[in-house]
């Protein structure tokens, strides 16, 4: 393949595609070293009870067990967390989930380590345990935690509603109900740790959050922050469930009782769903009240969000969730009130569209619903009431940055999906049922108030010449470190052969925050621009010296050299390199990403992560055809349109709008983690089910570009907005297609069936 | 250690059992070694079967079909005689697992493992397939039906295998469907299945009927009542509505985590209705 | 048990237990990570490997089942520093987002098309049905398959 400039706005191929598809990129999973031990967690298997004694006499008997560590091997806090620190690393005194870790075994191989775990007897008294989050609420319910079962209460509010909705021509009322998605990464949680000469811990692990798992790793052990070094290297997919501590703090713990040897955890898929995140289950109530003419009024709504065992950012997913209620619509009353409530169920956490799936789904719905009432079309109630620049949105926000909401539902209306939707509809087949839905969503960006989002960006030119940037955020997918080559390359015009990456590495790259939030390439972008802008700079004076110029003008870089345009002269980069120290050769720039400036009186509850002022948009549209005789559901066509600023790599940008939707359309369709009183039943790939490629239809992805003018060659982030429209985007196609309208997703084959055979308009 | 033989033929296969008459049988191990690995099921000894030529391939012997039991799925799809002459059992075969699992996993596996969802068991059912088991005391002829007993339960001896599936030609049939019902399009196990067979005059009356269904009872259901409650009418919805209503009644689903025994009931009938439109 | 097979052409031995499953045998015994083990069930398809140019699912191998195959892993797919048509297309269509599932998507392709050389999109997506991506929605995956398989029958230089 010929070299190309990299250019930005330009379809460029993925900077790490090449080592991919060659097998040779080494994921943590494939690092090893020399003489390693295994180590692995033994769970609690119950979903609540008090640990009153652990044998682990015949485990530590068995041969090539190394050595078997309970709570009291842990010297710190022995809690980790995100933001709230309430998770054991090893349970002492009690388990609160089935994935509770209570002992931590070391083996010689794999095959000794399942052995000792099966070997370890934990003598429990059982505990009543709660697994329904309403029921966790009520005064009698067993206590997850001493405090209580209510994580966080929390109001947002704008308006009046009250005085709203008696002004409103027409009011709508329903519920729903979300269960828990897993990640399903294929590459499960794993890391591989050992201890330097000077008592370091090095860590090789599959994370989202290098910079922050030492903090969390510190805090839990009880030992210094910088005598812990992570290395992040590409993630065979994060979707926000490596975001917090996953194997760290137990790996670390093991690593520390190794006697220097290397110790390696890999959950397999079954531990990786036991013990891993899930997307909160929520149920929500919503109630929609409009003028005559569609003109929402007032919102409210009531969000109870099931945040399992432990807090991970069970907090900030409802505020997020909360702030998104409204959708991305004008609407001047609104009360929109949040439970995040502990239960003995899986742990909830980070997941892609973190809170914002489900309440798309309840809005969504609800306009669908109020357009049937008023008989409008769905299209037209959206495009009524869609957000503009300057309005505030139903959280009380200034929109003062790109909102292209407008521009992504007018483009879906000219599509022919939606202009010819009647003709394919008549045109089923016989036992066939064909319907069209859209959804309109949006996505806020970035950490919002109350924590800095920043990112710091090192670049360097090497002794050889070639540009070294040192990326701080992990790559999981999503490509961030190709469009980090992109931007570089553009704006020091190298090509991608002179270009070099380091993934994250905490002794090498600069803290810039986590990959999660659609914020990394907005955010260490901005950085990384300020830095090649500085270096570009330091470049052309130095090379001005070597050409004994007497003033740096004139000069410019092209691929390999800095030439001189008046006199053509030349000074090749690696010649640079070579001729100036390291110090003189580097860029390191800062930048946080803007937050909103309004005192919104409201959310207070919230400390981080509330409210939020740069949001991406999208239109989506579902083409479904529902068979009569099983009530499967089809999508034969889908339309994504997108808006996120510029577009800095149209194949970037579309390979993530393509897997967005094909996990929103696993969490419409087929994806549940089912749940017996808090035990998991289907842990597995062959009971939990995501789409094969034969589940996804052809995605038609639009982009509609504005403007973001404080990002990164004008660019948001669009890695989560797709996410939330499949869900509703299909929920309305089934309504449009049979006329039963389901409140409950998976929307499976038999709920279909139940609700066309009952006669009602409604699924129970 | 555990260990695993590669017998290369019949003979060295009697000497396996010999050795360890204990020994668990296996050809692409798409099934047995999930549960070997994950350590829900412990065999002392494994014998793959995968190199043993005798058990592969295809035969046709005019009336019937002869099938080696470790014939790969994907050796089967491609096998002109299947597609041919056996067109129920070719649909069937498409929709097990992925190309992956087909690769490797054998008829003989399929209806050795005699799971009530096993993709190829229906169509087996209604062309009376009859299983070839050979031990080092001889040979045995079963008719499918028999030689499944229940839920991953058959009536296999220990040191025997199945060798070979027998199928006679469903010539006196003109009309083969079946179809599966998963939870996604490929990888997925059957929630409902059908496979028919019909003769239809050249009236459009139904003169012969052969039908079972997959995932709904500890085996394969097969009902004659519905059978008969279509002979001598066309294939209309009324028709087939009331044969639907029979088979209800037949069949007696579970409840599991994929499906409810209802809804599996409810599409068992309902998939009869596909006939309507199957020619 | 020693166990000798060809691994990427090359005459390999190892000695190991005779059940090891076949992808640790890559993975941990030789080294060779291009593999990846997904799920353990054969239910993800990440530890695709080709033997005697057939897709299988190396989690549900014993390694004495591989005596005396060919065995084609990512590694071996480039014949002498050139990339396969397929590899290259996968670059050049964006079909890789986090790369762990492409292995074993790459080598499931290659027999796909070795078997059929003008697939329609629909039939590569049968062809690659048992092979599960989390990132990408497969649409790009299609795309490259499909145009690694047009270069393939004009007989383009690798």
């Amino acid at each position: 393949m010929s070299i190309k400039m990299l250019e930005a706005g330009y379809p460029t191929p993925r900077f790490d595609a090449m080592a991919k598809v060659t097998g040779e990129e080494k994921y943590a999973v494939d690092h090893t070293r020399e003489d390693i031990l295994w180590a692995g967690a033994k769970r609690s298997g119950i979903a609540h009870g008090i640990i009153r004694g652990i044998d682990l006499s015949e485990a530590r008997a068995l041969k090539g067990v190394y050595a078997v560590l309970t709570r009291n091997d842990v010297a710190g806090t022995n809690r980790q967390g995100i933001v709230h620190k309430d998770q054991p690393v090893l349970a002492g005194s009690k388990v609160r989930h089935c994935g509770d870790p209570v002992a931590l075994v070391l083996a010689e191989d794999r095959d000794t380590l399942k052995k000792a775990l099966s070997l370890i007897e934990v003598d429990f008294e059982p505990l009543h345990g709660v697994f329904d989050p309403e029921e966790a609420l009520k005064p009698e319910a067993p206590l997850v935690h001493e405090a209580g079962n209510l994580l966080q209460k929390a109001v947002v509010r704008v308006g009046n509603t009250i005085e709203a909705f008696n002004e409103c021509d027409s009011v709508v009322e329903d519920s729903f109900e979300v269960p828990g998605q897993e990640h399903a990464f294929i590459e499960t949680e794993n890391g591989l740790a050992w201890l330097e000469p000077d008592g370091g811990i090095v860590m090789i692990v599959s994370t989202q959050a290098p910079f922050r798992d030492r903090f969390e790793i510190a805090h839990a052990l009880g030992i210094e922050v910088d005598a812990i070094r992570i290395i992040a290297p590409y993630l065979g997919g994060g979707f926000g469930g490596k975001d917090g501590a996953t194997v760290q703090c137990l790996l670390a713990l093991a690593a520390l009782h190794a006697g220097g040897r290397p110790v390696k955890m890999c959950w397999d898929r079954e531990e990786s769903f036991i013990a891993g995140y899930k997307r909160h289950p929520v149920r929500m109530w919503y109630r929609l009240g409009s003028m005559r003419d569609g003109t929402l009024h007032a919102l409210q709504c009531r969000l109870i969000y099931d945040t399992g065992a432990y807090a991970h950012l069970g907090v900030e997913v409802m505020a997020l969730g909360m702030e998104h209620a409204g959708g991305p619509y004008r609407i001047p009353n609104t009360l929109i009130e949040g439970w995040c409530v502990y239960t003995n169920n899986p742990i909830s956490g980070a997941m892609r569209g973190f809170g914002v799936c489900q309440t798309s789904f309840g809005i969504e719905r609800m306009m669908d619903l109020l357009a049937s009432k008023l008989g409008m079309s769905r299209l037209d109630i959206r495009l009524k009431n869609a957000l503009l620049r300057g309005d505030r949105n139903c959280a009380g926000v200034t929109l003062v940055h790109s909102t292209g909401i407008v521009p992504c539902l007018e483009t879906l209306g000219r599509h022919c999906l939606w202009s010819e939707s009647g003709k394919w509809k008549a045109a089923a087949g016989p036992f066939k049922r064909r319907g069209v839905g859209i959804a309109a969503v949006s996505n806020a960006m970035g950490y919002g108030r109350g924590l800095p989002d920043s990112a710091i960006a090192r670049v360097e030119l090497t002794r050889e010449g070639k540009i070294r940037v040192y990326g701080g955020v992990a790559d999981m997918g999503q490509g961030n470190a190709s469009a980090f080559i992109q931007m570089a390359g553009q704006i020091l015009r190298q090509d991608a052969s002179r270009m070099e990456i380091v993934q994250p590495d905490t002794s090498r790259t600069h803290p810039s925050g986590s990959s999660s939030a659609g914020r990394t390439t907005y955010t260490y972008g901005n950085a990384l621009i300020l830095a090649c802008k500085e270096l570009k700079d330091k470049l052309l004076h130095r090379a001005a010296l070597m050409l004994m110029l007497d003033e740096a003008r004139g000069l410019t870089l092209i691929p390999g050299k800095v030439r001189h345009l008046p006199s053509g002269r030349e000074v090749p980069l690696d010649l640079l390199g070579r001729t100036f120290p390291e110090t003189d050769r580097i860029a390191v720039k800062q930048f946080i990403m803007p937050v909103a400036q309004d005192d919104v009186d409201t959310g207070k509850e919230f400390k981080i992560g509330f409210p939020h002022v740069f949001f991406s948009f999208a239109a989506h549209l579902a083409c479904v055809e529902v068979d009569e005789l099983t009530g499967k559901i089809d999508v034969k066509g889908y339309l994504a349109v997108t808006e996120g600023g510029r577009v800095l790599n149209p194949t970037g940008f579309e390979q993530q709008v393509h897997g967005a939707v094909a996990q929103g359309l696993g969490y419409g369709l087929m994806e549940e983690v089912l749940l017996d009183h808090g035990r998991i039943l289907n842990p597995n790939f062959t009971g939990y089910i995501i789409p094969t490629s034969l589940d996804v239809p052809e995605v038609a992805s639009i982009c509609v570009e504005t403007v973001e003018a404080t990002g990164p060659f004008g660019m948001k982030g669009i890695g989560e907005v797709g996410t939330n429209a499949p869900l509703p985007a299909i929920a309305g196609a089934v309504e449009d297609a049979v006329g039963r309208r389901l409140r409950r997703s998976p929307l499976t084959a038999a709920s279909i069936l139940r609700a066309t055979a009952s006669g009602c308009g409604v699924d129970g | 250690m555990r260990k695993v033989f590669l017998p290369g033929s019949l003979e060295e296969l009697w000497r396996c059992f010999e050795e360890r008459p204990q020994s668990t049988v296996y050809a692409g191990g798409t099934d047995l070694l999930v549960g070997t690995y994950n350590g829900v099921l412990n065999p002392e000894t494994l014998i793959c079967l995968d190199r043993i030529e005798e058990l592969k391939g295809v035969g046709d012997l005019g009336d019937s079909v002869r099938i080696g039991s470790c014939t790969t799925h994907t050796e089967l799809l491609e096998e002109p005689l299947v597609q041919h002459h056996l067109p129920v059992l070719w649909w069937a075969i498409t929709q097990i697992g992925s190309p992956l699992v087909r690769n490797m996993g054998t008829i003989g596996g399929n209806i050795c493992t005699a799971s009530p969802a096993g993709d190829t068991l229906p169509p087996l059912y209604i062309m009376k397939a009859e299983v070839e088991l050979i031990s080092k005391g001889g040979v045995r002829l079963m008719p499918i039906g028999d030689f499944i007993t229940g839920p991953r339960a058959t009536r296999l001896h220990g040191a025997e295998i199945l060798t070979a599936v027998w199928v006679k030609k469903p010539v006196e049939y003109n009309l083969s469907h079946f179809e599966k019902v998963g939870l996604r399009n490929a990888l997925a196990c059957s929630v409902v299945s059908m496979a028919a067979l019909l003769r239809l005059a050249s009236d459009g009356l139904v003169e012969k009927a052969a039908l079972a269904w997959g995932s709904v009872g500890p085996t394969i259901v097969t009902c004659c009542e519905a059978e008969e409650a279509l002979i001598g009418g066309k294939l209309t919805a009324a028709r087939l509505g009331e044969a639907a209503a029979i088979v209800r009644k037949a069949v007696n689903p579970i409840s599991d985590i994929r499906a409810d025994a209802d809804y599996r009931r409810t599409v068992a009938g309902n998939l009869l209705l596909r006939l309507t439109v199957a020619h | 048990m020693k166990i000798s097979f060809y691994l990427n052409g090359k005459q390999t031995d190892v000695d190991v237990p005779p059940d090891r499953k076949f992808v640790n045998v890559l993975r941990e015994d030789l080294g060779i990570t291009g593999a990846k083990e997904g799920c353990g069930a054969g239910e993800c398809g990440s530890c695709t490997i080709l033997v005697d140019g057939r897709a299988c699912l190396s989690c549900l191998m014993a390694a004495v089942q591989l005596q005396g195959r060919q065995v084609t892993t990512i590694e071996g797919l480039a014949a002498g520093g050139t990339l396969h048509p397929v590899q290259e297309a996968f670059i050049e269509y964006g079909a890789v987002q986090c790369g762990f599932c492409t292995p074993g998507v790459i080598l499931a392709a290659v027999h796909l098309l070795n078997q059929n050389p003008d697939p329609t999109r629909e039939q590569i997506r049968v062809g690659l049905s048992g092979n599960l991506c989390r990132c990408s929605g497969y649409v790009k995956i299609v795309d490259a398959v499909e145009a690694a398989a047009r270069k393939m029958r004009e007989g383009k230089p690798r």
